[in-house]
């Protein structure tokens, strides 16, 4: 019995916007970490990386997060991040001070409008 | 018939027992026979053939100048051939000319052996084997070679038999022993197996096998192949194997059973075998059982009285040319345990069925915690003049309670932990955590695995045991290895002590010698807790 999770890539205009399903685990980092470093392209401005359908996250999850942030900082592209309101990922996220490195948002069009505004 | 063998070659026969044979382990009594009985009677080739235990076929077992009969394997069917037909008459068969011969095996004429001459080897009135002698230029036998042949076959005869029980029996102990399985520890089932060879012939038909399939899921097996001997045993391994396989493949029990059925027909038409086959949710006790012909199960509730799981007719497998089976569903609840048995634990010859099912019953009732225990008073009070005629086999699971304390083992690798995970959130939810409690004990416990996993052991295989117990609302959670720690490496291990300390209320990380154990605690059930 394994986990599974998905990511789905969706432009908006110059933004990226990656929906992570499932388990954003240790089994499963591998494969999102390729999902998550393709979606960004050239030309973007930044990324938004969708948390609400992730029902897990681990610390190798969460080290995937700090790892895209420090890319696109290197790129000077904005990384935001969309999480539920409570729940264990929210909650995991919140121990490991990712909003240090990324702009945390309650929904998708606030991240957006985020990312375009500055 | 009157002795007309001379007294020298008589003495010469004394030699073919004489003591120093005695001490000669098989393969090097059968190769000083066959020196001795050349010299004596003159022959370039001779042979030793043994019957297999299913009385039908001649394997050649030890050569002097035919090494390549028993090199090749040749099997020889009683009745055909020159050997066949020694042993089928239980006569001397003398042949003047092997060209002109029925010969049976390709051997004897590629050698260029022109004279044959065979005598049965006979033991309490059975033929056990076919000895013969032959001769690259042609010779007619006369009475006294087939007398002197005969009198060597005779006094060796007993000999070989012997020690060839003698040498079966060790074979067939370590047959049966490597056959039984290593039962597989679980957290939620436990289980526990006898197997009791047969009192005079120690080889039977009888197996039982536990498995964990690759859901999660438990599989049982017991089983037994009519008939005894070392080709019972034979075809109870492969029947064994077979199982094993169409039960990895995730089958259900009916359709395990069709197939193995199938292919005992395959391996030998007209052997017929009785299997029960069963899956088991260690974590929910849902049951799916299906029989093939097999006496019924007996099922024991806590605090009622046991009764025998009443299942469908069934043929026994290799019985009709497309068996169908049935499977029944039913949940093995929490307490409750499963007796499988093969007929040699309850056909005694003073007591009639129903009393040793009685007597069964009541062990059952009266029955004992530990099932190693209970295993051990089954045997005695059963079977309490030790093995009987058959063997017999038993096997017994108990479905535990989860609530009180959960002990896991598991593979150390990174594919174990979601299994991990969700057996230890199984097992909150039932000591009353909350959704939250769950979450993050077992997000902790995860972490702890995690590091085990890629710190304890580098590439070596491991083992990772979880720990789980309640003291009135506090649950402690260890993740322990049995490995040497290195100090872990990257920021991700970091965060990962991070969060077990940001998700429980302690983390104690404790290293000895043995290895390492991460202890987590927390609070549990608080549905108002921030």
């Amino acid at each position: 019995m394994t986990g599974s999770a998905e990511a789905e890539v969706e432009y908006h205009g110059s933004v990226g916007v990656v929906t992570l399903t499932g388990e954003v685990d240790i089994v499963q980092a591998s494969q999102l970490r390729e999902r998550l470093l393709g979606a960004v392209r050239n030309e973007d401005l930044g990324l938004v990386v969708d948390l609400t359908r992730a029902s897990y996250i681990d610390s190798v999850g969460v080290s995937l997060l700090f790892e895209l942030a420090e890319k696109l900082t290197e790129r000077q592209l904005r990384l935001a991040v969309v999480l539920p309101d409570g729940g264990l990922v929210g909650r995991v996220l919140g121990i490991v001070n990712l909003g240090s490195v990324a702009e945390v948002h309650p929904s998708v069009d606030d991240a957006l409008a985020s990312i375009r505004a500055a | 018939m009157k002795s007309r063998i001379t007294s020298e070659r008589l003495q010469d026969l004394q030699s073919i027992t004489d003591a120093a044979l005695a001490y000669l382990p098989l393969e090097g009594l059968l190769d000083e026979l066959l020196t001795r009985v050349i010299g004596i009677i003159g022959a370039d080739t001779s042979a030793i053939l043994l019957l297999e235990d299913d009385d039908t076929t001649l394997v050649p077992r030890a050569a002097k100048g035919l090494e390549e009969e028993v090199e090749r394997g040749i099997r020889i069917p009683v009745g055909r051939g020159f050997a066949g037909r020694v042993a089928a008459s239980r006569r001397p068969v003398r042949i003047l000319n092997v060209a002109q011969a029925d010969i049976y095996n390709p051997i004897l004429r590629e050698k260029g052996l022109a004279s044959l001459l065979g005598v049965p080897l006979i033991v309490e009135g059975n033929v056990v084997g076919v000895w013969h002698v032959g001769t690259l230029t042609e010779r007619a036998f006369d009475d006294e070679d087939v007398e002197l042949l005969q009198r060597a076959a005779d006094r060796a005869a007993l000999a070989i038999s012997s020690r060839l029980t003698e040498r079966e029996r060790g074979l067939a102990d370590a047959l049966q022993r490597s056959l039984m399985p290593r039962l597989p520890e679980l957290p939620a089932v436990s289980l526990a197996g006898r197997y009791l060879p047969a009192a005079a012939e120690r080889l039977g038909g009888d197996w039982y096998d536990a498995f964990s399939l690759q859901d999660g899921r438990l599989g049982m097996a017991i089983g037994d192949v009519v008939g005894r001997g070392f080709h019972a045993a034979a075809i109870m391994g492969q029947l064994r194997s077979g199982l094993r396989a169409y039960a990895l493949d995730g089958a259900a029990p009916s359709d395990v059973l069709s197939r193995l059925s199938g292919l005992l027909r395959q391996l030998e038409p007209g052997r017929t075998a009785t299997v029960i086959y069963l899956v088991v949710d260690p974590h929910g006790g849902g049951l799916v059982i299906a029989s093939a012909g097999h006496p019924p199960p007996l099922v024991h509730k806590p605090g009622e009285e046991p009764r025998l799981l009443e299942l469908p007719g069934s043929v026994p497998l290799g019985a009709a040319r497309h068996a169908r089976y049935e499977d029944v569903l039913m949940v093995l609840e929490p307490g409750s345990m499963l007796v499988l048995y093969t007929d040699g634990f309850i056909e005694r010859r003073d007591e009639s069925l129903d009393d040793s099912l009685q007597r069964l019953m009541t062990t059952v009732a009266e029955g004992e915690e530990d099932l190693e225990h209970l295993g051990d008073t089954l045997v005695d009070v059963l079977l309490p003049d030790g093995p009987g005629n058959d063997d017999a086999a038993l096997l017994m699971a108990r479905a535990m309670p989860l609530s009180e304390v959960l002990v896991a083992r598991f593979p150390a690798e990174i594919e174990s932990i979601p299994g991990l995970r969700r057996l230890l959130g199984r097992w909150l939810d039932e000591a009353g955590a909350t959704r939250r409690d769950i979450d993050d004990l077992t997000l902790a416990a995860a972490e702890a695995a995690a590091n085990a996993i890629e710190h304890a052991y580098g590439l070596a295989p491991g083992i990772v045991e979880l720990h789980a117990t309640t003291d009135d609302d506090t649950v402690t959670v260890e993740i322990s290895d049995f490995g040497n720690w290195r100090p872990p490496r990257g920021t991700h291990r970091g965060r990962g002590l991070l969060l077990m300390e940001g998700l429980t209320d302690d983390v104690e990380v404790v290293r000895t010698g043995e290895g390492t154990t991460v202890e987590l605690k927390r609070r549990i059930g608080d549905e108002e807790a921030a």
